[in-house]
């Protein structure tokens, strides 16, 4: 690995772990639906950075785009669904507080 | 012509949805069976020409596709509980509409789990479970109600947690692998056994597929998602969705991939017998009929885990045999739950007794689920436990397998519990007039449980033939 390289590396890791701990602590502390997804899209997106950079260190830098594409493509999907359910959710109950979802006692 | 269990879904997809008139949910219902029971005839008469044929189609798509012994036995749960939930679905769903919208879903679902099954290569296979898990997302929040909306948004939440695990594991595998194939990673973790990045990443892996499979201390979203979801939709997503997306990709990554790193084999053991418990003790305390079947699921699917982190062939044969038996006995279960449902309008057990003499074929088909569940011996739940004991005892884990055989004890509990408060007891006023449930749940009720039987009689024979095939593959 170059100096460079090697630089470059270390950048994105620590900014790719500060991204994930903002993601953890976005969903751990909000009471707001869409915040949750929010959280959850940052966790992905540290992902693909992940990806991209694993590519980037071995060399497989065509690999890591395929993988990237297909990843950022599901996740739409995902996420598409997720703000679906919001959206009845918010039909139901005129807000989109996390604290009227826990009908359900397990 | 293994890419035709990818390609025909897909095929159907995109027929079932031109722009035309007509009966499209008979015909969509009729494709969706064809598809399931094709799938399930071609696993068990075994057509050499069929399966030796050299794939024209896949060539355009550049898919490894990959059957060995443990993929047909999941090939064949699939297209079972698919063609059972299918029918249930249409007994329980009347609008033709919603019909339609459930079997291409389903059809989906079926898409996703026959890719994760054959797939070989580690990316391929998360963008299967993704497939799987998106359908799966839709059928719990089928009917848009509070309670189902808030299963499928645990879900939500929880598979994508499992799905960034996984995928960081991935690309913590990809740089000493350099690829994503199953081979490439299985070399490069066997090169690199000490490595603690990793360690690491094959325990964020393994976390991920128990957040998947509903393992006790990431279960939090099964007893609600099973509970909430439409009837068919329990009985596809008990029977087999979290089966071939937790509990198949664990098998076969910590057997075939991974190899024995570490301490993941007592990590297996560890989680399969907390599972074990606390899914029991959990099931004793709840009232609906639903929900006791849900943490039943967790309480049987710790114990294809422990026959798995035993580690021996027969531990492992066992958990496979237990894998696809708790697909046919709990779909079976989940059907009579969709059966009770339907003619009561409740799910609350306090509430019924006396159904049996009213609806003779669902109790009889419960009684003997429950049997295969608890493992009482004509039914193939026993063998199957039987298999996972002994090969514990075999292997000196002595405490595990007492507890294992405890818990048994306390299924029977629960599940007779289930059995009598709902079938047995004395018949409540406003339910005098109730009748055996229609056709479409009688008959794949009645083919469980003759499945569940005649697999439990005829064991000795498959044993040999089936079986051991399927353990010798690991070693």
């Amino acid at each position: 690995m170059t100096n460079d390289m090697s630089q470059l590396f270390w950048m994105c890791s620590i900014g790719g772990i500060l991204v994930f701990i903002i993601g953890i602590y976005c969903i751990l502390v909000t009471f707001n639906l869409i915040r949750a997804i929010i959280g959850l899209e940052l966790l992905t997106k540290t992902v693909t950075l992940f990806l991209i950079l694993a590519g980037y260190v071995t060399g497989r830098t065509g690999l890591a785009q395929a993988l990237a594409i297909t990843l950022i493509v599901i996740e739409v999907v995902v996420i598409a669904i997720a703000a679906g359910v919001i959206l009845c959710v918010f039909r139901h109950n005129k807000t989109i507080d996390v604290k009227l979802l826990r009908n359900i006692k397990g | 012509m293994l890419s035709l269990f990818l390609l025909l879904p897909l095929l159907g997809i995109i027929a079932l949805n031109l722009p035309y008139k007509g009966k499209k949910d008979t015909v969509a219902l009729l494709y969706v069976l064809l598809l399931s029971v094709g799938q399930a005839i071609v696993v068990l008469f075994h057509p050499a020409n069929f399966w030796h044929m050299p794939d024209f189609w896949g060539r355009f798509f550049h898919l490894a596709l990959y059957a060995d012994n443990l993929t047909l036995v999941l090939i064949l749960s699939i297209g079972i509980v698919m063609s059972a939930a299918v029918l249930v679905a249409w007994q329980t769903i009347s609008e033709s509409k919603s019909r339609l919208n459930f079997i291409n879903l389903a059809l989906v679902a079926l898409i996703g789990m026959n890719g994760t099954v054959l797939l070989t290569d580690i990316f391929s296979l998360y963008v299967f479970l993704e497939v799987t898990a998106i359908s799966s997302f839709i059928l719990i929040a089928f009917q848009r109600d509070l309670n189902a909306l808030e299963g499928a948004f645990k879900y939500i939440v929880l598979s994508a947690l499992a799905t960034i695990m996984m995928l960081s594991a991935i690309a913590a595998l990809l740089l000493f692998s350099g690829d994503t194939s199953f081979a490439s990673v299985s070399q490069a973790v066997k090169n690199n056994c000490c490595n603690p990045i990793i360690i690491f990443a094959i325990t964020l892996f393994v976390c991920g597929l128990f957040i998947k499979g509903g393992l006790v201390p990431f279960h939090g979203w099964l007893p609600a998602a099973y509970s909430a979801a439409p009837a068919a939709v329990s009985v596809l997503l008990a029977g087999i969705v979290t089966k071939v997306a937790g509990i198949y990709v664990l098998i076969r990554l910590v057997r075939d991939v991974f190899g024995p790193v570490g301490a993941i084999n007592d990590i297996l053991m560890i989680v399969g017998i907390i599972s074990i418990i606390i899914g029991a003790l959990a099931a004793l305390k709840q009232d609906d009929f639903k929900k006791i079947l849900a943490y039943s699921s967790i309480s049987q699917v710790g114990y294809i885990i422990l026959g798995l982190g035993c580690g021996s062939p027969l531990g492992i044969a066992g958990a496979i045999f237990h894998l696809f038996n708790h697909s046919i006995f709990k779909s079976l279960l989940f059907v009579n739950s969709a059966a009770v449902e339907k003619q009561t309008g409740s799910t609350d057990i306090n509430k019924m007794g006396g159904l049996g003499a009213k609806m003779p074929f669902s109790n009889a088909s419960c009684l003997i689920a429950t049997f295969s569940t608890a493992g009482i011996p004509p039914a193939a739940g026993f063998w199957s436990k039987l298999m996972i004991i002994i090969a514990l005892w075999q292997n000196g884990y002595h405490a595990y397998a007492a507890v294992a055989i405890l818990v048994s004890v306390i299924t029977l509990a629960y599940l007779l519990a289930i059995q009598r408060k709902v079938f047995f007891g004395i018949l409540p006023d406003e339910l005098k007039n109730i009748k055996e449930a229609g056709i479409w749940i009688v008959l794949p009720a009645a083919t469980l449980a003759i499945i569940i039987i005649g697999v439990g009689v005829f064991f000795p024979f498959l044993f040999n033939s089936f079986l051991v095939p399927v353990s010798n593959f690991f070693k």
